[in-house]
């Protein structure tokens, strides 16, 4: 091969810019998803066939089709099927943020079916209401069970994040891809975009893993 | 606005054909991506450090970068690389199959480390030669262990292909696209779009939670 590289060609101004607005984009998805995720789950669990069904269709969709097709799906039809024009921005967050909710909820469900039986019948046994049962026992239970699931949720919504320069949204891969066509230096920007994206997400999958592995050693 | 639908009966075949290129890419990249996925999987169990160190790296680089800049990489940087003109196809199949890889050796590395080490020691015991341990104790247990996460893995690389469509590659998404912009129909060709890859991948995962019902039963774990 003969080609010679330089990073130098590569201006470091507008990659961070297009960080800042990726994880703006993240922490606000992750905002809706990790708030909304938990009574999306009590909705899925539903003993009534009316309000579960709903909620399992939502969920279902979200997690069978490609996260591109939401998202181009919710930047052209939205506006034409309900006329509202929202900014790209608020779109893209939108369009994330009920993304991640659902991938959220099916976590927060998972982990509050593990909530162990007993647990609830000792809250019946102490004669707590529901509402003090689901309050005081499962919900603390189940959120810290889910909270590896949320925070690898909430990485992967942040490299999905990316598909918003699809949309013209001036993320870090958006400009990524606007400065290799001004360079003509593809190489060395989408190296150093995928390298800023890895600085990211890999420290978060490390926290994950130690998480996890602790609390083996805790409920082994 | 009034919907349409019948628009799309024009393009029945263009969708059909970018049907065929979503199933086909997903296919052989499951078929690869699952190969490559199990020797990364094995190798990161090596004794080795300098085998085990690549084949880390390579994992997360993979798990921790979005996978449409993968993409965008393989399809422009690669052949600048290589020095060698790819098709759109090879840089997809390129693109999947590293990702493929990345994420199924994963699945191998848990389902290997699930099978109990007293199941290691009984061979010992019983005096099993370490070719009969590997191929007729370890294997069969991670690989039906392994089964229900690899097809999750395999609904993640189907939905994943759709990404190609960014780089020009005419698969279903791409079609989809180019049809709502000739047609002006996005609510209608979109939706539709996304119901097609919902029909697929739907079935699929359900058959992922009963294949898990079946053998966490049968295999009492």
């Amino acid at each position: 091969m003969n080609y010679t590289f330089d990073f130098n060609a590569v201006s470091l101004g507008p990659l961070i810019e297009g960080l800042i607005v990726t994880l703006e984009l993240t922490v606000a998805a992750n905002l809706i998803g990790v708030i909304l995720g938990f009574p999306l789950a009590l909705l899925l669990m539903s003993r009534i066939a009316v309000i579960r069904w709903p909620a399992t269709l939502f969920v279902e969709f979200f997690r069978c089709t490609p996260a591109i097709v939401q998202i181009v799906w919710f930047f052209y039809c939205v506006p034409m099927l309900f006329n509202v024009f929202l900014g790209s921005m608020t779109m893209g967050i939108l369009a994330l943020g009920l993304n991640l909710m659902a991938f959220n909820a099916e976590a927060y469900r998972a982990a509050i079916q593990a909530v162990p039986r007993e647990q609830v019948d000792a809250g019946i046994a102490l004669g707590l209401n529901p509402f003090q049962r689901v309050f005081y026992i499962v919900l603390p239970n189940a959120l810290r069970a889910s909270i590896p699931v949320l925070l690898t949720n909430g990485i992967v919504i942040f490299q999905q994040s990316a598909l918003v320069a699809i949309v013209a949204v001036q993320d870090l891969m958006y400009q990524a891809k606007t400065l290799a066509t001004e360079t003509y230096r593809p190489i060395e920007t989408f190296t150093i975009a995928a390298l800023i994206y890895f600085a990211v997400s890999f420290p978060v999958t490390q926290v994950v893993g130690w998480l996890e592995r602790r609390r083996q050693v805790l409920t082994s | 606005m009034t919907l349409d639908f019948s628009v799309l009966l024009r393009f029945q075949e263009a969708l059909a054909v970018g049907l065929w290129t979503t199933i086909k890419l997903t296919l052989i990249c499951v078929v690869l991506g699952c190969s490559l996925g199990f020797l990364v999987g094995l190798a990161r169990t090596s004794p080795s450090i300098i085998v085990r160190g690549i084949a880390s790296v390579y994992v997360e680089f993979f798990r921790g970068t979005p996978v449409l800049i993968q993409l965008f990489w393989i399809f422009f940087c690669l052949p600048l690389v290589l020095g060698v003109e790819l098709s759109n196809l090879a840089s997809g199949v390129i693109a999947l199959t590293l990702y493929m890889g990345a994420i199924t050796s994963e699945t191998f590395r848990a389902s290997l480390k699930s099978v109990g080490r007293e199941q290691l020691d009984a061979c010992i015991a019983l005096g099993l030669p370490r070719h009969v341990q590997v191929v007729n104790v370890i294997l069969p247990q991670a690989v039906l262990r392994a089964v229900p996460t690899l097809l999750s893995n395999c609904v993640s690389l189907f939905k994943e292909s759709a990404l190609v469509s960014a780089v020009g590659m005419a698969d279903l998404m791409f079609v989809g696209q180019n049809i709502s912009n000739n047609t002006a129909r996005p609510v209608e060709v979109l939706t539709i779009v996304a119901l097609i890859y919902f029909a697929i991948a739907f079935p699929l995962t359900r058959a992922v939670t009963l294949i898990e019902g079946r053998i966490l039963k049968k295999l009492a774990i």
